[in-house]
């Protein structure tokens, strides 16, 4: 769709008249008309090359999760064995790349450490590296939020495999109440019968009488045993829910409201750092103390770290959102 | 076809963002092998430009496209080895100027230089000099003209950002040349949304007047370049029939004064007025709190959803969707035990879990709407508070009945102005009066200015709409005749004056906004019938051969493409939206503007010209 129009070759028509009109010779012109079609080749920043790496495995990572997301989610092409692999790899993966973001951030503040020490001349460091260091942590963040976003989405899908797991278990437990008396009820009326047949041979009958009572004592055995197993089993899939939950979400509101401390944090020792520090002990008449009263519920609120486990209570003062 | 301008506009600038690659479907980074090895840019922007921007793109999707920095071109900036820049930029001597000692300097590895419209021959002459001399020039990568020098506020809302026209056009001081020069900005800036849209309409304009010479320009300009080969509207040619091609209609302010300065009891032109929206943000100073920037556009489903309904409506909604969030929230806790005395019922543990799973996955939605109720309930408490000292609900009151019925009780009229509200608001109401009563006895205008001087106002321009009224320049337009419908004039004949008024009331009531005269002729030329109001417009088609007299496209269409010249506001576009909603079949209108302007901002450029034209307050020029 082209709503736009490429002038690079006018440009290129303007740069030959121009050099043409201020007298350039034949050899000068050609390397400059050449500099168009062939650019030189500039050295990259190991940095830059680091970067461009990371990038590359974190596509490879998001190219790995969209290839074995119907096999993921689908429940019949794997098993849960082969579910918990790819749930593994994902994670090596991500922490892989996770270190790798984590060096290129160090290496920006050896870099900027090595500059100072090296400037023999404080006075002339004006910060004429901060635009380049600003890039870099720009780098640094754009490739942390591909990486967050990646992450994110197969939080979704793992989400998903969790929530499917703990709809297979509710029923389950449910429909295994039943069939369980059944099966003793069952067996019992099996029982009733061969016995009334067998009254005459005598120590064949009791043999034969031990055994159905230890076969009936294990089958009791057996099926308490399921039970507990499903039981098991259930709080399992909702440890791992709750793992899960934990993860992703307590941690994200678990960091808004350390954000909130810090400035809580703070605000106070703007209010009580710099001023007065015995506001109790001055007589209450003095009129210029008054603004420390009403400042006191800022102290108190800042002082008990919040607890984790309510995490409504991050609803109520207005979140802050990363920029 | 429906014309989605933000759309286009982002999409266009997404594509510049990426080096003006070919736009991946989904957008995901992972192109040719060259597109990957430049992949962090940094973009450098002059203030029109970055106006430009702000309301389509956040600085978080920035990054995802790849920007790690943004910088203004003014300011000093810093040597970033290894990385190319987007230059994003109006074609101007200053510009090109900043560019050539960029280079010269080598600040980035590479420079991709996007205009905002399309760069004229000199300057770029003058860029390829200055690169030369620089040696520079193999660090320039591409030069591309963008055709992208406007601001799209809405889907449908558009502006230029060209400020104070309307003094500029009808300065009495202004060259012949330098009007000249305005216009043929504004028809550059009308052509840039064209080509975004890709599309040539039919053009129609009345006679005499800056539309009618913007509407040649614009039709020269798109003639000219529809002759090249491979023109930019080369993809579109095979939409010629009338049924597909949209409809321009130019208007000027000067058309219908009275709507620029009128205060309209709606929300959102109540937050334009008090808070002065620029580019869909305001900044509110709280009373204890500090001043809040809160942006407003189609993000916010509160703000769609409300942004027409009446004042009075804002508050009971606000409630509304604040008992609603209060109720989640409890049902949040309730499910997940998050009050003291829940007991865990150990057999329905795992519904406890679910439960849990369920409440945390709606804790962001629930944080958001929180956000969203604080937003909009700071907004509607200052602003009950500035409506309560300026008494804006009198005002909007009087100035509706002035323009619907047209007269006024003269001594409320004496009173307000006498009363509450800032000078603005005065002078607001008395030249709304002025332009919406027919008939101006010279005792009333002379109580008016004396009721005005009292509360020391400077009447400069109560001046001089009055010499532009009694000049009779095509202001009759909007004059109430034109407002009252056929059934009220009916009904006042054969009942009298009683049952006028109520039907007068229950027709405002009925069709919401007032039925302005800029509507009435957009609906008359986009339905292409023969009525006497708009046979006289001219009409310019770019596409139809010069000479011939070919059938004319006179319509109906479908798609119509409004613009004024001079300043717009909301009210208009309000009544724009409903005309389009209301016909049958649904059409679609855009609504564009050299600049969006307030009462305020209006009343100012208004005084400007007074006192050009040496209007001062102590002389009282007689009306006729």
């Amino acid at each position: 769709m082209a709503k736009t129009r490429d002038r690079t070759e006018d440009f290129k028509d303007a740069v030959h008249t121009s050099a043409v009109s201020s007298g350039y010779t034949e050899s000068k012109l050609a390397p400059v008309m050449a500099s168009f079609i062939m650019r030189k080749p500039t050295q990259r920043l190991p940095f830059t090359k680091a970067s461009l790496k990371t990038l590359e495995s974190i596509n490879e990572l998001e190219h790995f999760i969209v290839r074995h997301q119907k096999d993921y989610l689908n429940l019949h092409r794997t098993t849960e064995q082969e579910r918990d692999n790819i749930e593994h790899e994902v994670s090596v993966f991500v922490k892989a790349s996770k270190e790798q973001i984590d060096i290129l951030k160090n290496r920006i503040y050896d870099e900027e450490k090595h500059e100072n020490a090296t400037r023999w001349l404080p006075i002339l460091s004006d910060g004429s590296h901060a635009d380049e260091v600003a890039h870099k942590h720009g780098v640094v963040l754009i490739l942390s939020e591909r990486l967050h976003s990646v992450t994110s989405k197969f939080d979704q899908l793992r989400s998903i495999r969790i929530q499917d797991a703990i709809n297979r278990a509710t029923p389950r437990r449910k429909k295994h109440s039943f069939p369980t008396t059944k099966s003793q009820e069952v067996l019992k009326s099996d029982f009733t019968e061969p016995e009334g047949l067998e009254l005459s041979s005598g120590p064949i009958r009791v043999q034969n009488q031990l055994l159905d009572d230890e076969t009936l004592a294990l089958q009791v055995e057996l099926t308490s045993l399921l039970d507990a197993v499903q039981e098991t089993e259930t709080k399992m899939v909702e440890m791992s829910a709750l793992n899960h939950l934990m993860s992703t979400h307590v941690l994200q509101q678990a960091q808004q409201i350390e954000l909130l401390y810090e400035q809580a944090v703070e605000a106070t020792k703007n209010v009580c750092g710099v001023g007065n520090k015995e506001p109790t002990q001055a007589p209450p008449s003095f009129p210029c103390l008054d603004p420390w009263r009403t400042a006191r519920p800022v102290i108190n609120a800042a002082t008990p770290p919040v607890k984790l486990n309510r995490p409504l209570a991050s609803l109520a003062p207005s979140s802050f959102v990363d920029a | 076809m429906a014309l989605n301008l933000r759309q286009k506009q982002t999409s266009c600038i997404i594509r510049m963002l990426n080096l003006n690659h070919q736009p991946n479907a989904g957008g995901a980074t992972t192109g040719a092998g060259s597109s990957t090895e430049e992949v962090y840019k940094i973009l450098v922007l002059d203030r029109f430009c970055r106006d430009i921007l702000s309301p389509l793109i956040h600085v978080k999707d920035l990054r995802k496209h790849g920007i790690t920095l943004y910088f203004v071109i003014d300011k000093e900036r810093q040597t970033v080895p290894d990385v190319p820049a987007i230059y994003f930029v109006q074609p101007t001597t200053v510009n090109i100027g900043r560019i050539v000692a960029d280079t010269a300097r080598g600040l980035y590895e590479s420079f991709h230089l996007n205009f905002s419209s399309s760069l004229p021959r000199p300057l770029l002459e003058e860029l390829a000099a200055g690169a030369l001399k620089a040696d520079a020039v193999g660090r320039i990568s591409k030069v591309y003209d963008q055709y992208l020098e406007f601001v799209t506020l809405e889907e449908n809302l558009f502006s230029l950002a060209q400020r104070d026209i309307y003094v500029q056009l009808n300065d009495p001081s202004a060259g012949d040349q330098e009007i000249e020069g305005i216009l043929e900005k504004i028809a550059g800036g009308l052509f840039c949304v064209l080509v975004t849209l890709g599309v040539v309409p039919v053009i129609r304009c009345a006679s005499g007047g800056p539309a009618q010479m913007v509407a040649a320009a614009l039709d020269t300009r798109l003639r000219e370049h529809l002759v090249k080969k491979n023109n930019l509207f080369s993809e579109s040619g095979t939409l010629v029939s009338s049924f597909q091609r949209p409809i321009l209609c130019l208007f000027d302010r000067n058309f219908e004064l009275a709507v620029g300065l009128q205060h309209d009891w709606s929300y959102r032109s109540l937050v334009h007025d008090v808070f002065d929206m620029k580019l869909n943000r305001v900044s509110v100073q709280g009373d204890k709190s500090p001043v809040k920037s809160y942006e407003l556009d189609d993000s916010d489903p509160f703000w769609v959803s409300n942004c027409w309904s009446p004042f009075e409506k804002i508050a009971l909604e606000i409630d509304a969707q604040l008992n609603k969030y209060k109720q989640d929230v409890e049902e949040v806790n309730r499910r997940t035990g998050g009050q003291k005395g829940a007991e865990f019922d150990g057999t329905d543990l795992i519904g406890n879990t679910k439960h849990l799973m369920n409440a945390v996955n709606s804790l962001p939605e629930l944080t958001e709407r929180k956000k969203l109720i604080d937003k909009h309930t700071n907004l509607a408490t200052v602003l009950l508070g500035e409506i309560k000292n300026r008494a804006l609900d009198s005002f909007c009151n009087l100035e509706s009945e002035m323009s619907s019925k047209g007269s006024v009780d003269k001594n409320q009229l004496i009173s307000q102005l006498k009363d509450k509200g800032t000078k603005e608001d005065k002078l607001r109401l008395a030249i709304t009066y002025l332009l919406s009563v027919e008939t101006t006895p010279q005792s009333e205008l002379e109580s008016i200015e004396a009721a005005l001087r009292e509360s020391d106002v400077d009447t400069c321009a109560f001046q001089y709409v009055k010499k532009i009224k009694s000049l009779n320049l095509s202001l009759n337009s909007s004059v109430a005749s034109a407002s009252k419908s056929n059934i009220v004039d009916w009904a006042e004949k054969l009942y009298g004056q009683s049952l006028s008024a109520v039907t007068a009331g229950m027709k405002n009531l009925l069709s919401g906004a007032r039925q302005l005269a800029l509507t009435r002729i957009v609906e008359a030329l986009m339905e292409g019938k023969p009525n006497p109001e708009v046979d006289s417009y001219l009409l310019y088609d770019p596409r139809a051969p010069k000479s011939g007299t070919g059938a004319q496209l006179k319509g109906p269409f479908k798609e119509g493409i409004v613009f004024m010249i001079g300043g717009g506001n909301y009210i208009e576009y309000r009544s724009l939206m409903e005309l389009a909603q209301r016909s049958q079949p649904t059409k679609h209108i855009m609504y564009g503007t050299t600049e969006i302007l307030n009462g305020v901002d209006f009343v100012r450029q208004l005084q400007v010209l007074g006192q050009k034209m040496g209007l001062g307050s102590s002389s009282i020029n007689p009306s006729q």
